[in-house]
């Protein structure tokens, strides 16, 4: 073995303190960039997971004009003749005022948003259904399901209890129906149906006096990378339509536009974590070539040329940086395990969406072995500058 | 063969000036052990790192086998010291971190000279007595035992001159006894130049030359008459 490296290793192994001190920094570092990404990025991939679960499905279409006029069914056979396709599932969406009487007295609130399912469709497209914390979906015409907060809001609504719906149809017209309360959906996080109601989309039409209209159809796909092909190919398959087709994220965009910058933030905070630590290995670096300021000085005195000594102090930033790596991307896959395992999620709300994002992972560990490397630049520059004769006279 | 001219250090600027060695002249043949005495702050010291090329003089030529040295650059001066110079400290200055024959070897590998080898290294540690303890780490010594290991690594790369600065001057008067027979002995074995800075003449007894440094001149054979040393 080269003897730079036989030194570069004693000199680090001998000095245990200051060698564990600088592989926490770089371990620290990289496992404050784990961190964050499992926590941020799995927030956000559980927010756009329920958006796409519950709202969206993979592709979702709309009109321009704010209803699409196409039968459902011709629309649904369309879709369900492509591959990727799962199910696809129109829904219609409006505005309403509902009343209950609880306990003798009455309970009115205003403005709940009101979303028509197509029962048979929906639970194949969406994972709403799954949401039902008590009772059922809406499985008739005069069965709904309410949120939890609406039904908070309504005095404590429950399964079996029976509500007046008011909604304004297309002439300006008040139509009131009653409904019995079929379930209550409640969701970690609350981006379900948790402030809405749900009824079954003919009744709503009838409601609205809008027969055959829909606000929106669901398209879930077997493969949720695929979206943007599908998407593209209705669009060129319905040319004269007045069709809007997006993907989960694109049709979510103004949601996630901020939290993508509050996660480029916290990768900020991250990366400025992870220079903390280069400054840490230079410190310990410094200590290290004060600490053998005597022995670089008779290593001149015997002959290394000043390379050999850089050589030696960068190796020693290699060391630091591939254990500091290592032993970071361990710890840090470790805390990616336990949160994928464990499901993990904050005061039981949304559960985060894990993944092991192996390119980000590499690059983390490379970024921190490379900074190490470099926060040692100066300190084995400063070993070089040394004067044998001065560097001998250190005790 | 060691030819110094002319030698001059000053330390410092202008007002604070301090000449340290004044237009020092001298020659050493191969093979002579040589002392270079004085007082503390005379100098001699300075003349040591001038010689072992540790230090740049103000001034003057010093010559090692023909070749002036004060025109090689730092690379050059670094490998001219590893092939043509030895040393030997005053605190032995051994590698903590390396065992006493990875000690001795280090000259070698530093110079990548292949033809020196681990027997060459085994053999000199018999010579200086330290077959016994070639594996214990450099820290794990005597005083006496790091300064034959000394010896032993200032001797592996065969070099022209060994340049040693107070070798005993740390040592019990028995193990600086030791250690003196063992320089005079392996100068006598090998051929080898010895310049030998000492404030402690009388441990050394018979020696080829003496050299007197008195602020900054030099004079031969403690004689600080005015008969300057010349080639």
């Amino acid at each position: 073995m080269d003897y730079r490296i036989k030194l570069a290793k004693r000199m680090l192994f001998n000095k245990r303190g200051s060698l564990i001190g600088a592989i926490l920094a770089v371990t620290v570092g990289i496992l404050v960039i784990h961190v964050n990404f499992v926590i941020f990025q799995g927030l956000y991939d559980a927010f756009v997971r329920d958006i796409r679960d519950y709202t969206t499905g993979d592709v979702i279409v709309t009109d321009e004009f704010d209803f699409i006029d196409k039968s459902d069914q011709s629309l649904i056979r369309w879709f369900e003749r492509i591959p990727d396709v799962q199910a696809a599932t129109p829904r219609l969406s409006a505005t309403s005022e509902m009343n209950m009487t609880k306990n003798g007295k009455l309970i009115e609130e205003s403005r709940i948003p009101l979303v028509g399912v197509d029962p048979f469709n929906d639970v194949r497209a969406s994972t709403a259904h799954t949401t039902i914390s008590d009772g059922s979906y809406v499985f008739s015409r005069n069965s709904i399901v309410l949120g939890s907060t609406v039904a908070r809001d309504l005095g404590g609504a429950q399964v079996g209890d029976s509500i007046k719906v008011l909604v304004v149809d297309r002439w300006g017209q008040d139509q009131i129906r009653r409904f019995l309360v079929a379930g209550i959906a409640s969701s970690p996080g609350g981006s379900g149906f948790d402030y809405s109601a749900v009824i079954h989309i003919d009744t709503l039409r009838d409601m609205m006096n809008r027969h055959g209209d829909t606000s929106s159809f669901m398209v879930k796909l077997h493969d949720p990378s695929a979206a943007t092909e599908v998407k593209e190919f209705f669009l060129r398959s319905f040319p004269n339509d007045d069709f809007i087709a997006e993907t989960t994220e694109e049709a979510s965009e103004a949601q996630l536009e901020g939290f993508r910058s509050g996660i480029a933030m916290i990768n900020m905070v991250g990366y400025f974590g992870m220079m903390s630590s280069a400054f840490a290995v230079v410190t310990i670096q410094m200590m290290l070539v004060n600490g053998k300021t005597r022995e670089i000085g008779v290593m001149r005195s015997i002959g290394a040329k000043r390379k050999d000594i850089l050589i030696i102090f960068i190796f020693q930033g290699m060391i630091i940086g591939a254990i500091g790596a290592g032993v970071g991307t361990a710890a840090g896959l470790g805390y990616t395990f336990y949160a994928k395992e464990t499901k993990m999620s904050f005061a039981g709300s949304l559960e985060l969406e894990v993944t092991y994002n192996w390119e980000k992972i590499f690059q983390t560990a490379l970024m921190s072995f490379s900074l190490a490397i470099i926060a040692s630049l100066y300190p084995s520059y400063r070993a070089t500058k040394l004067l044998p004769v001065e560097a001998m006279r250190t005790v | 063969m060691l030819e110094i001219s002319n030698l001059n250090k000053i330390y410092g600027e202008s007002d604070s000036q301090v000449k340290a060695l004044d237009n020092v002249s001298f020659t050493i043949k191969q093979g002579e052990f040589v002392l270079i005495v004085g007082s503390s702050g005379s100098g001699k010291s300075t003349l040591l790192n001038m010689i072992g090329l540790l230090d740049r003089p103000t001034s003057g030529e010093i010559s090692i086998d023909g070749i002036k040295t004060t025109s090689l650059n730092d690379d050059k001066i670094s490998s001219f010291r590893n092939n043509k110079l030895g040393f030997i400290f005053q605190f032995s200055n051994l590698l903590s971190d390396l065992s006493v024959l990875e000690n001795v070897l280090l000259p070698v590998q530093i110079s990548g000279n292949n033809t020196i080898t681990q027997k060459d290294a085994m053999d000199l540690l018999k010579v200086v007595g330290l077959e016994s303890q070639v594996n214990k780490r450099a820290n794990k010594i005597s005083g006496g035992q790091a300064q034959r290991v000394a010896i032993a690594r200032g001797l592996i790369n065969k070099p022209s001159i060994v340049l040693a600065d107070e070798p005993t001057g740390n040592l019990d008067s028995v193990t600086s006894e030791t250690i003196v027979q063992l320089m005079k002995s392996m100068a006598k074995k090998l051929n080898q130049t010895f310049i030998i800075v000492t404030h402690d003449r009388q441990h050394f007894g018979e020696v080829d030359r003496i050299i007197t440094i008195k602020d900054g001149k030099a004079f031969e054979d403690d004689q600080p008459s005015e008969m300057e040393i010349v080639a």
